[in-house]
């Protein structure tokens, strides 16, 4: 049985046992694309001005299609080559920001006294908007790791606040069960607490990824080697008033979120059968 | 469950040739010999970017070069007026449906009055630098722009203030919307979409002199006409091309307490939203009806008169000249051709400035390209 067979099968079963699923976004898709269309060529028949800023969907998805076969409008650069670069950038930023994270969120919520040195310093970074950051980045890191600090600094806070909490809301009935059963601190910690917090983690991970992407219009208006979506978005929209090559990005960029969404999900139910929650 | 295992481990693998393909592909795309890669920057950071070492040189307007070299750390490679002299910058414009009323136009054509007469005040105070005038316009700039007196005094010599639009001007723009054609920022068939035969069809029927034409018969004014409804001027924050607007705000000019817009008979306020941060905003609040009269770039005017049909007119200029290409002091660069394979940081794909580096850098045989 080929692997291919097998993927096709598989992905058929997937399909079967989403039935409900994929029938209700299908009729939602279309549905949203159906008013679009009608709202576009509305505001054409009231001849607003707006209504150059509101391509019809047709226009966009011709856009769309063409910016990867030939190049993004006035980019000299192909959708594809911008997509694998934004790509590149959300992955690192946002895997950076889980490592880091990870074990602060952990340390943070264990140890009262940490807590107290890192909690003022993140609350008081946390409501900064990353955009601020750019004229920073950009003279501090150079051309790659100034967007991915920006990636980094969205991903990061939701990532450490759900570790922390998760932390926090640990069943202390688990706690004290393991207690008389003899564990030390150290087999609470990663027998009980790291466990419990996994939920809380996934949690933060999908809200972290949702944010990474948000980012990254904001990160690639800084100075970028080899193009991105964002960039091609805010260019497109600001300079140009291509406002189908806009939506087009902004498509191309839900896309790529659905797709890291969707990997996490995977993640997500792999960990919870390996751990037995499910 | 060992196929599973087999599946994941062949999923994983054939995701990671992906990546590292189109990685490798990246990354060995053959350095053109004859390019010249270039990035975006805010003009703003461009000094900081600059010292930061990531490229060797940018393409600016003025004040950022003047910033760049009494700052100490940057030198002119070459001046805009010798890639194209007396080409097009900051211009007039005025919105169509403001100007289609009796009154409007009327009102119109006493800005451009005013417009014209601060231009003047401008570059008499400019020849004679022992001038009060020239104190008094020194402090306003630095006022305006919020930068040092020397940076401003330095900047001032290298723009050229003026308000004709010659046929050089107009050609300038033919050629500036060809090249936005051939970049692809413009469709071919938005120019006939928007009714016009061609692009130099396009350029002299949006560049419309009939204003400055007609100033002659412009008066002062004893009142103000339009005490209750003012024109909503729309310019740019601190940008030093726009300073007849302020020259022409500030009561002090004129010697007396009247401004010369006082003079001849208009109130003028800040449109919702100005100083905007950028010519393209202006353009939006153009088109969602919150300026009458603005000072911009040529370039965004172009831009959305073509891409969303923005209902406006140029009706005069604001500006020529005045950007430089500007390299690290020190640096090995010494011609244009020196910038082959280096970076460099231009304001955006359709400022001027990245099309006068693009004309530099063709005369010269080398392509711009994106880095």
């Amino acid at each position: 049985m080929s692997a291919q067979y097998t993927v096709l099968k598989r992905f058929g079963r997937f399909a079967k046992s989403r039935r409900l699923q994929l029938s209700a976004a299908i009729i939602s898709v279309s549905v949203f694309v159906i008013l679009w269309h009608v709202f576009a060529w509305l505001l054409r028949c009231w001849d607003w001005s707006l209504q150059e800023y509101v391509p019809f969907p047709v226009d966009v998805f011709t856009v769309l299609v063409d910016s990867f076969v030939n190049e993004v409008p006035g980019m000299d650069l192909s959708m594809g080559v911008m997509a694998f670069a934004s790509f590149k950038r959300v992955v690192i930023g946002f895997t950076l920001a889980l490592v880091v994270a990870f074990p602060l969120g952990l340390l943070m919520a264990s140890f009262r006294f940490v807590n107290y040195l890192g909690d003022p310093i993140i609350e008081m970074f946390r409501p900064i908007p990353p955009v601020a950051w750019i004229p920073v980045f950009l003279v501090m890191l150079s051309f790659f790791w100034g967007p991915v600090a920006i990636v980094f600094l969205g991903a990061f806070f939701p990532i450490l606040l759900n570790v922390m909490f998760g932390v926090k809301r640990t069943d202390q009935t688990l706690i004290d069960a393991a207690k008389t059963l003899g564990a030390r601190r150290i087999d609470i910690f990663t027998k009980v607490v790291i466990p419990s917090t996994a939920p809380y983690l996934m949690t933060g991970v999908k809200v972290g990824l949702g944010i990474s992407w948000m980012c990254i219009v904001a990160a690639e208006m800084l100075p970028v080697l080899g193009g991105g979506v964002g960039n091609a978005l805010w260019v497109s929209a600001m300079e140009f008033s291509r406002f189908d090559v806009t939506f087009a990005c902004m498509i191309v960029i839900g896309l790529m979120s659905i797709l890291t969404t969707g990997l996490a999900e995977q993640v997500e139910r792999r960990l919870y059968r390996w751990m037995g929650m499910e | 469950m060992e196929k599973k295992t087999t599946l994941l481990i062949s999923i994983v693998i054939a995701a990671a040739v992906v990546v590292a393909t189109a990685g490798v592909a990246l990354y060995l795309t053959p350095d053109d010999d004859d390019s010249v890669k270039y990035v975006v920057v805010s003009p703003t950071l461009m000094g900081g970017w600059l010292q930061g070492g990531d490229g060797s040189a940018y393409i600016a307007w003025e004040p950022f070069v003047s910033s760049a070299t009494v700052g100490g750390y940057g030198t002119v490679l070459s001046w805009s007026n010798e890639i194209m002299p007396n080409h097009p910058c900051c211009v007039v414009v005025l919105s169509n449906e403001f100007a289609s009323t009796t009154e409007g136009s009327e009102l119109s054509l006493r800005f451009l009055k005013a417009h014209v007469e601060s231009t003047e005040w401008i570059l008499d105070a400019l020849a004679d630098k022992d001038s009060v005038e020239y104190q008094l316009l020194v402090n306003m700039s630095v006022a305006f722009t919020l930068r040092d007196a020397d940076v401003v005094e330095n900047a001032l010599e290298h723009v050229k203030f003026g308000w004709e639009m010659d046929t050089e001007f107009r050609s300038a723009l033919d050629q500036f919307t060809d090249m936005y054609i051939d970049a692809g920022i413009v469709e071919e068939e938005t120019v006939g979409d928007r009714g016009y035969g061609n692009v130099t069809d396009f350029i002299s029927s949006y560049v419309n002199g009939t204003y400055l034409d007609e100033l002659g018969s412009v008066t002062e004014s004893p009142a103000i006409l339009n005490p209750d409804d003012p024109i909503r001027l729309g310019y740019l924050a601190g940008d030093i091309h726009q300073l007849a607007q302020y020259v022409a705000a500030n009561g002090s000019v004129v010697g007396g307490t009247m401004s010369v817009f006082e003079k001849y008979g208009l109130n003028v306020v800040a449109a919702t939203g100005a100083p905007y941060a950028n010519g393209g905003s202006e353009m939006d609040a153009f088109v969602a009806g919150h300026v009458d009269i603005g000072y911009l770039g040529a370039p965004p005017a172009i831009l959305k008169k073509l891409n969303v049909d923005a209902d406006t007119t140029i009706i005069a200029q604001v500006n020529s000249e005045g950007s430089a290409i500007v390299i690290a002091t020190g640096s090995q660069i010494s011609s244009l051709a020196d910038l082959s394979g280096k970076i460099v940081a231009t304001p955006g794909e359709s400022s001027i400035q990245h099309l006068l580096l693009k004309i530099a850098l063709n005369e010269q045989g080398l392509k711009l390209v994106k880095a």
